[in-house]
């Protein structure tokens, strides 16, 4: 399958397509052309006392800065066409044949020429990728490195994309997707992962990456591990309405629950999964997230004062045990 | 099936030879038939291939399996057993291990009972609603099923029809993914070798896709979704296994069908169906763009066999325009 990295030539008119997709969409007042780039920077993250090394998008290409986990968020409307252009300048890497990395837009749907993967002809030496984000499309996706997944995602390349419905001026719409009913007066991105320190420092083909040992849980890269402490916070008004992007780049499985601060489960509406809405909106509650999903979820908080926990318990894959430390929380005040 | 923009064919020549082929397949039946499968329980291996790109990787794991061929190595998974909706299916199981061993059919059959070593055993049912069933060995905890005693059982709509139950979504094609793990070291080495396995520890390091792992999937053409643009394939989906398995295709969405047996009201577009331990699914892939891409599973260690890079469960899409 390497072989076929011949087909990189393929796709040297690639930037030349793109450049067409904006001319297209240019007409109409609506849609919007994103051009963003990304480099791969080493940070160092300390986790319940621990160093740990990652390897992190971001924007901040001009030096050797440290890399952020989960990457920087893309956000575009319905319509819009994104250029997402990896720079791999500088980048820590491993060696071959795992070099180099490669950005995969998952969930978009995209081309083969823009999917990312070496395997199918992807290069990875860095490219522009290149889509255009058809209605009926809002809702929550990934971007992340396609190199030797089982290290690179670990070392923590990955961030979410947010598709986002909009008006006819082409303003973004407080809204989940365009139905009315799907309206949010706050939103957070929930992206849950998951760390086994082996996988950091194995490289290569190594029987490291045949068992996974997670030791840190994280929300949108952080430890919660207390109500107390929590990884995400939320201040909001009474009686408001709150979207949640619970967004999968774990390797278990994992449960997301919704409690008050007597850890009575709250109930809340599933609106789309995977980046499309469900055929009727589904009220749970609680729902288990497996690597690569992604629900959108909206719930509405109560009109006298309090705090509730959205909450990830991280299970074994074998006995759903929710391992030592394996729950994280969130925290909204109201 | 012609390329669409070949410049030599003859239209009424074309027509004629299709209303030729037309007249040659038989008329669709809804008679209900009897269908008898012989299976033999016997032990074997799984042969895994070294990665291509690294060369890393190549094992053979000790396995049981059951096996359409009388005195044959058991396979992993068994043979793919198919009926029509009502038909009158008989499995004639013949244990040719040394242990006891059984036959369920989940969702269809209900005697858990041993075949003792040497014995014979038959199984007669109705052929159920048009879906996927799998089945496997239930003895011994899970040790049995996880040596290789699993298989696909299909359900075809009783009329015949490309369609994924009566009336219901049509494909063009169908392909069947049996996803399964084996913990080389601590169950299959030891069980294969006559010990006791310490079930209260399971750590899988191969992770297979059809019995294969995944440089083979990938390249296995009943294993792999192959048409063109407009085709729609039917994914007939079971794990064997004892760990989820979250599924991601690139390229399209897929619809979801049919969980468990239950038919879905309306179908959910999704890119990552997540198949519990001896849970079944039906999806529908749309080829609507050309290309090849992966379907890989998006869970870390189950992309690799005992971590070589690709050779945990994967499976290739390969879309013609
Ligand atoms: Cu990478
Ligand atoms: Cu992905």
């Amino acid at each position: 399958m390497r072989a076929t990295l011949k087909k990189r030539v393929l796709f040297l008119g690639l930037p030349a397509a793109a450049a067409l997709a904006g001319l297209v969409f240019a007409g109409r007042a609506e849609a919007a052309t994103i051009n963003k780039t990304v480099c791969v920077r080493n940070v160092t993250k300390t986790l319940s006392g621990t160093n740990v090394n990652f390897w992190g998008f971001t924007e901040g290409c001009m030096g050797m800065g440290a890399g952020l986990v989960p990457g920087p968020v893309v956000e575009m409307g319905e319509g819009d066409t994104l250029n997402l252009t990896l720079n791999v300048m500088m980048a820590p890497e491993e060696a071959a044949p795992y070099n180099g990395h490669t950005i995969h837009l998952h969930g978009l749907d995209v081309p083969q020429a823009e999917d990312g993967v070496p395997e199918t002809g992807a290069s990875v030496s860095g490219d522009t990728y290149t889509f255009t984000a058809k209605p009926g499309w809002a809702g929550s996706y990934i971007y992340h490195c396609h190199v030797h997944t089982v290290k690179h995602l670990e070392m923590g390349m990955y961030a979410s994309l947010i598709i986002r419905p909009k008006d006819a001026n082409g303003n973004f719409l407080k809204q989940i997707t365009s139905t009315a009913a799907t309206a949010y007066d706050y939103v957070q991105n929930y992206l849950i992962s998951t760390v086994d320190p082996g996988y950091h420092t194995a490289t290569g083909d190594s029987t490291v990456f045949a068992d996974y040992n997670p030791l840190y849980f994280l929300i949108e890269g952080k430890e919660g591990k207390s109500k107390t402490a929590p990884a995400v916070t939320l201040a909001a008004a009474t009686g408001k309405k709150v979207a949640l992007r619970l967004i999968g780049l774990h390797s278990v499985n994992a449960r997301f629950t919704l409690r008050d601060s007597n850890g009575s489960a709250k109930s809340f509406t599933i609106h789309t999964r995977d980046g499309r809405s469900l055929p009727a909106p589904e009220t749970v509650s609680s729902v288990s997230i497996s690597p690569g999903q992604r629900y959108d979820i909206l719930f509405t908080l109560p009109s006298t004062s309090g705090t509730w926990y959205p909450q990830v318990e991280f299970q074994d894959l074998w006995n759903g045990n929710t391992y030592t430390g394996g729950t994280v929380y969130g925290k909204i005040t109201f | 099936m012609f390329p669409p923009n070949a410049p030599t064919i003859d239209r009424t020549l074309f027509v004629r030879f299709v209303l030729l082929l037309l007249l040659l397949v038989p008329p669709l039946s809804s008679e209900a038939a009897s269908k008898n499968y012989s299976l033999y329980i016997a032990t074997g291996s799984v042969t895994i291939t070294a990665s291509p790109v690294t060369g890393n990787g190549a094992a053979t794991i000790p396995s049981w399996g059951y096996t359409d061929v009388a005195g044959g190595p058991g396979k992993v998974p068994g043979p793919i057993l198919t009926a029509r909706e009502g038909d009158a299916v008989s499995v004639t199981v013949v244990n040719n291990d040394s242990r006891s061993h059984n036959f369920v059919v989940k969702r269809v059959t209900t005697d858990t009972s041993a075949i003792p070593a040497g014995g014979t055993k038959t199984y007669t049912f109705t052929a159920p609603a048009a879906g996927a069933y799998v089945y496997y060995d239930s003895l011994a905890g899970n040790v049995n099923r996880e040596m290789g005693l699993y298989g696909i059982f299909i359900v075809e709509p009783a009329d015949g029809s490309l369609s994924a139950w009566a009336g219901g979504p049509a494909y063009t094609s169908a392909v069947s993914w049996v996803v399964s793990e084996m913990d080389k070291p601590r169950w299959n080495d030891v069980a294969s070798s006559g010990g006791t396995v310490n079930t209260s520890v399971y750590k899988p390091n191969y992770f297979l896709m059809n019995g294969m792992n995944g440089f083979q999937a990938m390249g296995d053409a009943n294993t792999s979704i192959m048409g063109r643009v407009g085709d729609v394939a039917l994914v007939r989906l079971v794990n064997a296994g004892q760990y989820s398995h979250s599924l991601h295709f690139h390229g399209n969405h897929y619809r979801l069908i049919d969980e468990d047996g239950v038919r879905l009201a309306s179908f959910k577009e999704l890119d990552i169906v997540n198949v519990p331990p001896l849970g079944t699914v039906m999806v529908l892939f749309e080829l609507n763009q050309p290309g090849v891409y992966p379907m890989h599973i998006h869970t870390a260690q189950m992309e690799t066999g005992n971590g070589v890079y690709l050779n945990g469960v994967a499976a290739m899409i390969a879309i013609e325009p």
